[in-house]
């Protein structure tokens, strides 16, 4: 039993590991062919059919570029902060069920890495070590406009935690568990056991929080497009560089998937049917994350800050407040 | 196992702890402290205490991203910081509290073996569940107190950071141009 | 062909301009509370979203993919030169007269002539260093025989700083000139449409 729980364990740490790490480079190319479809290009075209080999073009490139580190950064520093970000995305991925539970050969498979009864606790504190790659990069970088890629890396995700976890708290107090299982099964009714049709407040802000969370466009002030470079990732190239991309893909297809889970019914009653909706269900998340891309502009730091202190903040207070008279009566 | 997994994250929490210490460099002390906090997550997870492991993550990720800042602030953080030692007779006294501290916490296993659990891990109740009622039951008014104090040192802040806050920088007149406007007036 | 229709009308900003009313900030607490909730629920966010959607949807691409395909290049446009033949016969137009080399003011044109069996003049060797080329037009304008002419093959990568086209490479392919496939040049150095009522007759005792 200790043996085949070890193998099982072992495999599925496999598995997610290679699906996401090709997701995520797959996840570049829907992100360049939407964004060029609704700005009417093609995007990429000439590599492999409708350019879908760009990725493995991408790869090689990525991976036999030279790795320069300047003279003046901190070298180990400079080098670990690009593993941080894509070990703490895959990390996160460890508390995430991604399918029901399915038997194979007369042995049932729990698609989940480990079912800790912390488990959303467990992704956001992993999530909040994740900000310390962007961070720690573009302060160990010696670059100016990486440190002022740092300065707002830390005053984004320093203040959008909170939303998050104060948006999260409302629901939390609903299913009384910090298990995504648990948020499965209390809403596995059906459409209408839904908890965004009873915290729709929680699911927007937790929503808005996810774009912060993972840098994307609205708030996308840690790789700064405005400065024409990239924020933290101005030093870098090769491999390291690619690192980074392969966290901040992997975190937006996980964060989806935590959406998913905690708001819109998971995979509901584990049926196959339910198991298909999860995924295009977390499709849409995915894409929203590329729409957003093509049709919002960035916001300005100080509005990014006066969104989170004055607007979303207060909501998310008020809203586990009423949610706490809600069930008290 | 265990022993295996305590040993390790022993010497990996004080070996980042020390580099905290001894170092120059404020980028490596940050973030061996990081490192270091992580690290002592795992002892949480070990002991049982998974809600006690995620807390300490987020709470000293945060705290230190915290010290991040000031550190950009304060510091060049890429190059050594010179510091100025003016009085030896602290460090030695310093250092020596520390070095009997240490032998103290070599000392305590052997005196420690007949301390028992308050509120051990019951099987089938959650973590969070029974932090929840400890924290709810006994410990209610140590809890409101922490509470009412970071209202203060909230407000506190806000009140001394927030001097200048209703004037808009957008709205704000050059002032040349308002002295020059003034003249014409004359 | 080319032609000059598409090119004729330069009036792009005729319709199309306005201008944007832009609000003026708000002032009080009020009024920045006011302009905060009416942004919100004008849903000025989810404009943007069906604006992109909608062109998705629509699928309407624009994009060249260039090497596959071009763009015309207007008809007048001043590209790599080009050396035409008579219609009919096919023979050269060029009669090594030498004024191109004469007018060019990058001095990039090089010819040489002889006088062949037949007692004619000929081009034994005619180059363009087109590194040096300024493109001006000015060989194409002051060819008597329409001979010289900038075509519209622009693109000009080379491996070497000064690269040379050569008569050969420029002249209009013998078999196309006698397959009658080479149609009246519009393009620059051509006689400009509408010549016969510009010209001016010129007095015999100028």
């Amino acid at each position: 039993m200790e043996t085949a729980y070890f193998i099982e364990t072992i495999i599925k740490i496999v598995v997610i590991l290679l699906v996401f790490s090709a997701l995520a480079g797959f996840g570049t190319y829907f992100e360049r062919k939407i964004l060029a479809f609704m700005q009417r290009r093609l995007g990429p075209m000439n590599v492999g059919p409708f350019g879908v080999l760009q990725i493995a073009a991408d790869g090689i490139k990525l991976f036999t570029k030279e790795d320069i580190v300047p003279t003046n950064a901190v070298g180990p520093i400079f080098k670990i902060a690009p593993v941080i970000t894509a070990a703490t995305a895959f990390m996160a991925a460890a508390a995430i069920p991604f399918m029901p539970q399915f038997t194979i050969f007369g042995y049932t498979v729990h698609p989940i890495v480990a079912d800790v009864n912390i488990g959303i606790l467990y992704i956001l504190g992993v999530m909040a070590v994740g900000f310390y790659g962007p961070l720690l990069g573009s302060l160990a970088s010696s670059n100016k406009f990486a440190l002022l890629s740092a300065a707002r890396a830390a005053a984004v995700f320093i203040s959008y935690e909170v939303v998050t976890g104060l948006a999260l708290l409302a629901p939390l107090m609903m299913v009384g568990s910090f298990s995504l299982i648990d948020f499965n099964n209390y809403q596995a009714g059906g459409v209408g056991d839904w908890i965004i049709w009873s915290q729709p407040v929680a699911f927007v802000l937790f929503w808005i929080a996810a774009f912060a969370e993972t840098g994307r466009t609205p708030f996308h002030l840690v790789a700064n497009d405005h400065e024409i470079i990239d924020g933290f990732g101005t030093e870098y190239s090769g491999m390291r560089w690619g690192l980074f991309f392969i966290g901040e893909y992997a975190n937006m297809f996980f964060i989806s998937f935590v959406i998913v889970l905690l708001f819109l019914g998971g995979f509901g009653d584990g049926s196959v049917f339910g198991a298909l909706m999860f995924l295009l269900k977390m499709a849409f998340f995915f894409f929203f994350f590329l729409w957003t891309r093509a049709a919002w502009p960035d916001i300005r730091p100080d509005q990014l800050m006066w969104l989170c202190w004055k607007i979303l903040m207060p909501l998310a207070v008020l809203n586990v407040v009423v949610t706490g008279f809600v069930m008290m009566f | 196992m265990e022993a295996i997994a305590f040993y390790t994250f022993a010497i990996l929490t004080t070996v980042m702890f020390l580099i905290t210490v001894l170092t120059n460099h404020a980028l490596y002390a940050l973030s061996a402290l990081a490192a270091g906090m992580i690290f002592i997550s795992a002892f949480f997870f070990m002991l049982g205490a998974d809600f006690l492991g995620a807390i300490q993550i987020i709470v000293y990720t945060g705290a230190v991203m915290a010290l991040y800042a000031f550190g950009m602030m304060f510091f060049d953080t890429t190059r050594t910081v010179v510091e100025s030692r003016t009085s030896p007779q602290i460090i030695f006294g310093l250092s020596g509290v520390a070095a009997l501290t240490i032998v103290a916490i070599f000392v305590a296993p052997i005196i420690s073996g007949n301390i028992t659990a308050l509120y051990p891990a019951i099987d089938g109740v959650g973590n969070s569940q029974m932090v929840g009622m400890v924290l709810f039951t006994k410990y209610l008014i140590p809890f409101e107190v922490a509470a009412i104090m970071l209202l203060v040192a909230m407000i506190a802040g806000i009140v001394l950071a927030g001097k200048k806050m209703d004037q808009s920088l957008t709205l704000m007149k050059d002032e040349v141009e308002c002295e020059t406007k003034e003249k014409e007036n004359v | 062909m080319m032609s000059l229709e598409q090119f004729e009308n330069r009036n792009v900003s005729e319709s199309g301009y306005y201008k944007v009313d832009i609000e003026s900030y708000p002032e009080t607490g009020w009024e920045k509370a006011k302009q905060v909730f009416s942004r919100a629920i004008r849903g000025e966010l989810f404009v943007g979203l069906w604006v992109v959607m909608r062109e998705m949807i629509k699928f309407d691409i624009h994009t060249v993919q260039y090497p596959k395909e071009k763009l015309p290049v207007g008809p007048r446009y001043r590209a790599v030169h080009e050396m035409q033949r008579l219609w009919e016969s096919g023979t050269e137009r060029c009669i090594g007269c030498g004024l191109c080399e004469k007018i060019c003011i990058s001095d990039c044109i090089r010819m040489d002539t002889k006088i062949d069996e037949n007692n004619r003049k000929v081009v034994s060797e005619y180059t363009i260093n087109l590194g040096r080329c300024i493109f001006c037009g000015y060989c194409a304008e002051v060819c008597p025989e329409l001979a010289i002419v900038h075509g519209g093959r622009y693109e000009n990568t080379s491996e070497q700083r000064a690269h040379y086209t050569e008569y050969d490479d420029m002249l209009t392919p013998f078999d196309m000139a006698l397959k009658g496939e080479v149609p009246e040049y519009p393009g620059f150095g051509a006689v400009t449409p509408h010549e016969d009522e510009r010209v001016k007759s010129t007095p015999l005792a100028y």
